[in-house]
C-alpha cells in the first residue's frame, strides 16, 4: 500500500487543524491548548506540539496528515514533521494580510531543509476583506505567472479538503507539472 | 490579580541552587510561553518553553489515548541527566533538568514539594 505523508502548516488560524479535522477517518490526534499569547485574540486553543490524522484513498493509497503549531517558538516542530514528508500544504487565510510575512517565513524555513512537492491552500476566502488568490501568491514573493499551486480551500468542508489533497497526490506522481 | 513573578523566580533559582544536581528549572504555560525560569546559561527560554508545552501536551494526550489515566509526569532520561516534567495547575507547567547524580526518589519529592509552593503563589 502506498502511503503518502503530508504536513499541513501555515501562520495561526489559517485553519490546519480544522483541514485535519475535516477529513481524518480516525478521531484525530490533537494537541490543543488554551491559548495565552496573541492567538486568543482569535481563538480560544491553540495547537502545542501536533494534529495526526489519517485517511484513505483507496485499498492502495492512504495519506497520514500531520498539523503544525503556527507559532514559531514551536518551529521544531516544523522541522521534525517536514523531514519525514512526502509533500506539504501551506495555509494561508486570504482575509489576514498581517500574516503573509509570517507564512512566507514559513515557507523559507521550509525551503531550506527539504524539496517537496507543495500547494497553497488559500483560506477564509469568504471573509471580509479577504484578498485576490493572485495578490497573496505577489505577497509571498511569487510572480503572477511562476507560483506553486494555488488552491481555494474550505476547511470546515469534507469535499474542499480532500480535491485540495488529491490536487497534491497528482502533483506527487506526475512531478512534471510541479513548478516552484 | 497579577501574578507575582518576582516570587516565582526567587523560588525556582531557590529550588535550583539549593537542590543536589538540578541544573535549571521552568514554569510556563501550557501554550509554551516562559513564565518564571532559570536554566543553565546556553538554553533558550522561549524554545525550553515550547518544548515543555509540546511535550506535556503530546503525553498527556498518549496518556489518554493508551488508557494511562491522569498524567503524573513525563520523565526524559538522557545520557547526560533527566528532564520532568509536571503539570502546576491549569495555567502553568512545571519542567526540571537534573544531572544523572540525582537521587531521583530525592527529586521526585522536592518537585512535589515545589510545585506546592508555586501553586499557592498562582492561586
Amino acid at each position: 500500500m502506498e502511503l503518502m505523508r503530508l504536513v499541513v502548516t501555515g501562520p495561526v488560524g489559517s485553519g490546519k487543524s480544522t483541514f485535519i479535522q475535516s477529513v481524518s477517518e480516525i478521531d484525530v490526534v490533537n494537541t490543543d491548548e488554551r491559548a495565552s499569547d496573541e492567538t486568543k485574540e482569535q481563538k480560544e486553543t491553540t495547537t502545542v506540539a501536533m494534529d495526526f490524522g489519517k485517511l484513505r484513498f483507496s485499498p492502495e493509497f492512504a495519506m497520514h496528515l500531520y498539523g503544525t503549531p503556527g507559532q514559531q517558538r514551536f518551529d521544531f516542530m516544523w522541522d521534525l514533521l517536514i523531514r519525514k514528508a512526502h509533500a506539504y500544504i501551506l495555509l494561508v487565510a486570504a482575509n489576514q494580510p498581517k500574516q503573509f510575512r509570517y507564512a512566507r517565513r514559513i515557507l523559507n524555513f521550509m525551503n531550506q531543509r527539504v524539496t517537496l512537492p507543495m500547494l497553497i491552500g488559500i483560506t477564509h476566502t469568504d471573509c471580509d476583506e479577504a484578498w485576490e488568490t493572485q495578490d497573496i501568491a505577489i505577497a509571498l514573493g511569487f510572480s503572477a505567472q511562476k507560483h506553486p499551486p494555488l488552491k481555494i480551500v474550505n476547511p470546515l468542508d469534507h469535499t474542499s479538503v480532500a480535491e485540495t489533497l488529491l490536487t497534491l497526490a497528482q502533483q506527487l506522481y506526475e512531478p512534471a507539472n510541479h513548478q516552484t | 490579580m497579577s501574578i507575582n513573578v518576582e516570587k516565582l523566580n526567587q523560588i525556582l533559582q531557590e529550588f535550583a541552587s539549593t537542590t543536589n544536581e538540578v541544573q535549571g528549572a521552568a514554569l510556563v504555560t501550557p501554550d509554551g510561553l516562559p513564565l518564571a525560569t532559570t536554566l543553565p546559561a546556553r538554553m533558550d527560554e522561549e524554545r525550553v518553553s515550547a518544548m515543555s508545552a509540546s511535550i506535556l501536551s503530546l503525553g498527556e494526550r498518549i496518556g489518554k489515548e493508551l488508557a494511562r489515566g491522569q498524567v503524573e509526569r513525563i520523565f526524559v532520561e538522557g545520557e547526560d541527566g533527566y528532564g520532568i516534567l509536571t503539570s502546576c495547575t491549569e495555567d502553568a507547567l512545571f519542567l526540571v533538568l537534573a544531572s544523572h547524580q540525582a537521587k531521583q526518589g530525592v527529586l521526585m519529592l522536592e518537585i512535589k514539594r515545589i510545585v506546592e509552593e508555586l501553586r499557592s503563589v498562582l492561586a
